[in-house]
C-alpha cells in the first residue's frame, strides 16, 4: 500500500468510529426504552440488566388494548401534517418578503416574529383558551392546528429568511429581465431552490407538533376523541398496580417514534438534493 | 393573483390622462363607508358589552359593595390591540378612500390590497360561522337550522360580494382607469405586505392577544380558578418581584478566634441584612465575598428569592447546555454530511432523541437515572469502574443541574445538527475542491470555508436554541418538580400550586421582557443584519 492509501484507510476508520460514536450517543437511551418496553413490571425494580430476563409483549398489548391509541396516532398525524403545511406556506410567504423584497421595517418585523418565542407557553395558555373557545375549536384538532403556529412559525420564518438571503441576487435579476413579476420569481424560481430548507423546517415543525403536550392537554381536555398521542400516553394508568406504568409508556414511545423515523428516512434525500452549485455560475 | 396585475409591460397612461370616471368616486365613498362603519361597529360593541354595562350602571349592593373598574372591564373584554386595529384599519380605509379621488394608480393598488384582505377575511368569517353552527348542532345532537344560519351569513356574504367585486373590477381596470406610474419598489412593498399579512394575523391571534391579556391580569390580584372579582393593584406584583437589594454585610465574628466564623463545611457565616428589611420581606439569596475588603460580602436580597434563584438556574443551564449543543450538533452534522454507507439511516438515527416526546423522554431519563443499581446509568458507570457506588442523580442538589444539562443536550443536539446539516448543503462543493487543489488541509478548509459559510445557519440555530433553553419547562418539571426551579417552572408553580394568577402573569411579563432584551442584544451581537443586501 502506498502512503496515500494508508492515510485514506485511517481516515475511513476514524470516520466510522465517529459514526459509531454518534449512533451510540443517540441510541443508547432509545435502546434502553426499547428493552424496558419488553420487561415485566417486577423486573423494573430489580438491578438493571442489559437484556430483559423474561421478554413479554404485554406492554404492547396494553397500548393497543382498545382503539384510543390508534385514534391518538391519527389525531397526531392530522394535526402535525396540517401544522407543518401551514407553517411552511405562511412561513415561506413571510420569509420571501423579509429576505428578498425591499421595504421599510424588515428588521422590526423579524423581531416581531421572533417575539413569539420569548415567553413560556404557560403564560399564553389561558388567553389562548379563551380564543379557542370563541372560535368554537375547543376539543377538536382545529384547536391545536390553530395554536401550534406559535411554536412552528417563528423558526420557519427565520430559517427560510436566511436561506432566501443566501441565494445569489443574479437569479432574481435574470428573472426580472425575462419579465417575471416578483411573485412569479418567488413561486417558480426561488421556492424550488430552497427545497432543503423547506424539508428541514417542515420536519422540525412536524416533530414539534407531534410531541407538544401542554396545549394538547388543555385544549382537548374533555374530548378523548381529539387527543394526540403525548396526552394519551400521559394518561396511561397501568394494568396492575398504582405504580407509574413506565414499561407501557416505553412501549407506546416505541410505537410513536417509528412514524417519525420513517418520515426522516423518506425525506432525508431531499435535504441533500437541494442547492447544488449549478443555479448560477460565476 | 396579484402577480398578473402588476405586470408593467403596457406603459400606463402614456399620452393624455383619461377623465376620472364616476365609478372611482363610488369606490371612494365605499372605502370611506367601510372605514367608518368598522369604527362604529366597534364602538357599538363596547357600549353594549355586558361587563362594561355592569361597571357603568353599578349601584352598591351587599354582594358587590365596591365599584367595579370600568377601565379594567374594558381592558379585560377588548384589550388594547383589538381597539387599536379597528381604529387603525378603519382609518386606513377612510384615508385611502379620500386619496382615491386623485385616481392615482399607487393608491389604487393599496386599495386593492385592503379589499383583497377584506374579502378573504369575510370568507374566513363565513366558513367559521358555518363550521360553528354545524359543530354546536352536532354537539347538541340537533340538525342545523338553515334559516338561522343564512340570516347570520347573509350580511357577511353581501360584504364579501361587494368587496370582492370591487377588487375584481379594479384588478381588471387598474391600468385604464387610474393615472400615474407604478414603481418597482412600490410593487415590492405591496407584495411584501400581502405576503406578511397571514403571519401577522397569526401573530396577533396566538401570541399578541393572549400575551396582552396576561399583561392585563398582571396588574390585578386575580386568583387562578377563584370566584373573587379581581381588583386593580397597579404595579404591586412587579414591585415585589423586582425589589432586589445589594447590601454590604460584614462576616459574623467568632468570639474565640476574633476572626470570621466559619461553618463546618468551610463557608463563612455572614451577618444578616437589616432587621427592618427582613420585616419588609427581604431575604438574602447570595453572599458574594468582596475581593478588596476582606470580611465583607455583597448580600443580594430580594422579596421573592425563589424568582432570583430560578433566573440564576436558568441562565447557567442555558449557557452551558447551548454551548455543548452547538459543539455536539456541529460534530454530528459534519459526520452525517460526509460520505459513508448507511448515511441516510444515520440521519434518521441521529434525530431519534429529538423525536421522542419530552413527556416520554423525561420519564425515560428518570428511569435510567434511578438512584439504585436499577438505574442503568449507575450500572454502566459502575461496570466501567467510573463510580464505586450508585449516585442519586436527581436528588443530590449538586448533581441536579449537570444532570438536566446532559439530558437536554442529548435531546436537542439533533435539532441543532439538522439545522446545521441543511446549512452545510448550501456550501458549494467546488469551493472545497478548489481549496483542496490549492493544498489546504481539512482543518484549514473547515475554518476558512465551512465555518464562515455556515455562519447564518449557526446564528439561527443558536438564537432559537437559546430562547428555547431560557424557557425550559417540561424537563425540569418532570425531573425535579419544585426542587430546582427555572423561570418557566417557577411561573407554573406560582399559577398552579399557589393559585396566584395575577402574580404569575407578572412573572410571565418579566420573563418576556428579560428574554426580549436578551434576544435583541444577542441578535445584534451575532449581527444577523450583516447579511442584508
Amino acid at each position: 500500500m502506498t502512503r496515500k492509501q494508508i492515510l485514506q484507510t485511517i481516515q475511513k476508520i476514524l470516520l466510522y468510529g465517529l459514526v459509531l460514536l454518534v449512533a451510540v450517543y443517540a441510541l443508547f437511551p432509545f435502546y434502553w426504552a426499547f428493552m424496558t418496553s419488553f420487561k415485566t413490571e417486577r423486573e423494573l425494580f430489580q438491578s438493571a440488566r442489559y437484556l430483559p430476563q423474561q421478554p413479554t409483549l404485554q406492554n404492547y398489548e396494553y397500548v393497543f388494548r382498545d382503539d384510543t391509541f390508534l385514534i391518538g396516532l391519527r389525531n397526531s398525524a392530522v394535526v402535525s401534517s396540517a401544522t407543518s403545511l401551514l407553517a411552511l406556506v405562511v412561513g415561506a410567504f413571510a420569509a420571501y418578503a423579509l429576505g428578498r423584497l425591499r421595504f421599510k421595517g424588515r428588521m422590526f418585523l423579524l423581531y416581531v416574529v421572533l417575539s413569539m418565542t420569548m415567553f413560556p407557553a404557560i403564560s399564553i395558555l389561558s388567553g389562548l383558551y379563551t380564543i379557542v373557545r370563541e372560535l368554537g375549536f375547543f376539543g377538536t384538532p382545529l384547536a391545536l392546528i390553530a395554536t401550534y403556529p406559535v411554536f412552528t412559525l417563528p423558526f420557519t420564518v427565520w430559517v427560510l429568511t436566511s436561506f432566501f438571503r443566501g441565494l445569489p441576487a443574479e437569479i432574481e435579476q435574470a428573472a426580472i429581465v425575462d419579465g417575471a413579476t416578483p411573485f412569479q420569481t418567488f413561486r417558480l424560481i426561488l421556492l424550488p431552490l430552497t427545497a432543503p430548507a423547506l424539508v428541514t423546517t417542515g420536519l422540525l415543525a412536524f416533530v414539534i407538533s407531534w410531541n407538544e403536550y401542554l396545549f394538547a392537554l388543555n385544549f382537548t381536555a374533555t374530548k378523548p376523541t381529539a387527543q394526540t398521542v403525548p396526552v394519551i400516553i400521559a394518561q396511561f394508568s397501568g394494568q396492575f398496580s398504582e405504580q407509574e406504568p413506565i414499561a407501557e409508556i416505553m412501549a407506546a414511545a416505541m410505537v410513536v417514534t417509528i412514524p417519525l423515523v420513517v418520515l426522516v428516512l423518506l425525506f432525508q434525500n431531499r435535504i441533500v438534493a437541494g442547492l447544488t452549485a449549478g443555479a448560477v455560475k460565476g | 393573483m396579484t402577480a398578473n396585475t402588476t405586470s408593467g409591460e403596457t406603459p400606463a397612461t402614456a399620452s393624455k390622462p383619461p377623465p376620472i370616471s364616476n365609478r372611482i368616486y363610488l369606490i371612494c365613498a365605499m372605502m370611506i363607508v367601510i372605514g367608518v362603519s368598522a369604527i362604529a361597529y366597534f364602538i357599538y360593541n363596547v357600549w353594549h358589552d355586558d361587563l362594561i354595562r355592569v361597571a357603568l350602571e353599578w349601584t352598591p349592593t351587599p354582594e358587590r359593595p365596591e365599584r367595579p373598574s370600568v377601565v379594567l372591564a374594558f381592558l379585560e373584554q377588548f384589550g388594547m390591540i383589538v381597539p387599536g386595529l379597528f381604529f387603525y384599519l378603519g382609518g386606513f380605509f377612510i384615508v385611502i378612500g379620500f386619496q382615491l379621488r386623485d385616481a392615482n394608480i399607487r393608491t389604487a393598488h393599496w386599495a386593492k390590497v385592503a379589499l383583497l384582505w377584506l374579502t378573504i377575511g369575510l370568507g374566513i368569517l363565513i366558513l367559521l360561522t358555518v363550521y360553528n353552527a354545524i359543530h354546536t348542532a352536532n354537539l347538541r345532537g340537533e340538525s342545523v337550522v338553515v334559516g338561522n344560519l343564512l340570516q347570520q351569513i347573509i350580511p357577511y356574504f353581501a360584504g364579501l360580494l361587494i368587496a370582492g367585486g370591487v377588487w375584481y373590477w379594479m384588478h381588471v381596470n387598474v391600468e385604464r382607469e387610474f393615472r400615474g406610474e407604478d414603481l418597482l419598489i412600490a410593487r415590492e412593498t405591496r407584495l411584501a405586505w400581502n405576503l406578511l399579512i397571514p403571519t401577522l394575523v397569526i401573530f396577533v391571534l396566538v401570541a399578541a392577544r393572549p400575551l396582552e391579556q396576561t399583561f392585563i391580569r398582571s396588574l390585578t390580584d386575580k386568583r387562578f380558578a377563584g370566584e373573587a372579582i379581581p381588583q386593580f393593584v397597579g404595579l404591586e406584583n412587579y414591585s415585589k418581584l423586582l425589589s432586589i437589594r445589594f447590601d454590604r454585610v460584614p462576616c459574623r465574628i467568632d468570639e474565640e478566634t476574633d476572626g470570621c466564623s466559619i461553618r463546618p463545611n468551610g463557608t463563612v457565616r455572614w451577618e444578616s441584612i437589616d432587621r427592618d428589611l427582613l420585616t419588609d420581606g427581604y431575604r438574602t439569596v447570595w453572599n458574594i465575598p468582596l475581593p478588596l475588603s476582606d470580611n465583607r460580602s455583597l448580600a443580594v436580597s430580594s422579596r421573592d428569592r425563589d424568582f432570583l434563584r430560578s433566573i440564576n438556574t436558568t441562565l447557567i443551564f442555558t449557557v452551558v447546555s447551548v454551548s455543548l449543543e452547538l459543539l455536539i450538533g456541529l460534530g454530528m452534522a459534519l459526520v452525517v454530511n460526509s460520505h459513508f454507507r448507511g448515511r441516510g439511516m444515520m440521519r434518521a438515527v441521529m434525530l431519534i432523541p429529538w423525536a421522542i416526546p419530552t413527556v416520554v423522554s423525561a420519564r425515560l431519563w428518570e428511569l435510567m437515572l434511578k438512584d439504585t443499581s436499577a438505574g442503568i446509568v449507575n450500572k454502566v458507570l459502575m461496570d466501567l469502574q467510573l463510580i464505586a457506588a450508585p449516585r442519586a442523580w436527581l436528588s443530590e442538589p449538586s448533581l441536579q443541574l449537570p444532570t438536566a444539562i446532559i439530558v437536554d443536550v442529548w435531546k436537542t443536539a439533533p435539532f441543532m445538527a439538522l439545522l446545521l446539516l441543511a446549512g452545510l448543503q448550501t456550501i458549494p462543493k467546488d469551493l472545497h475542491e478548489a481549496a483542496s487543489v490549492d493544498g489546504a488541509g481539512p482543518v484549514r478548509r473547515f475554518f476558512s470555508i465551512t465555518l464562515p459559510l455556515l455562519r447564518p445557519a449557526i446564528v439561527i440555530a443558536l438564537v432559537f436554541r437559546t430562547l428555547d433553553a431560557l424557557r425550559v419547562f417540561d424537563l425540569f418539571n418532570v425531573l425535579f418538580g419544585r426542587q430546582q426551579l427555572t423561570m418557566a417552572t417557577y411561573n407554573f408553580e406560582t399559577l398552579v400550586s399557589r393559585q396566584l394568577d395575577g402574580y404569575a402573569s407578572a412573572i410571565s411579563v418579566i420573563i418576556f421582557i428579560l428574554i426580549s432584551i436578551f434576544a435583541f442584544m444577542y441578535v445584534r451581537m451575532l449581527s444577523v443584519e450583516d447579511e442584508q443586501r
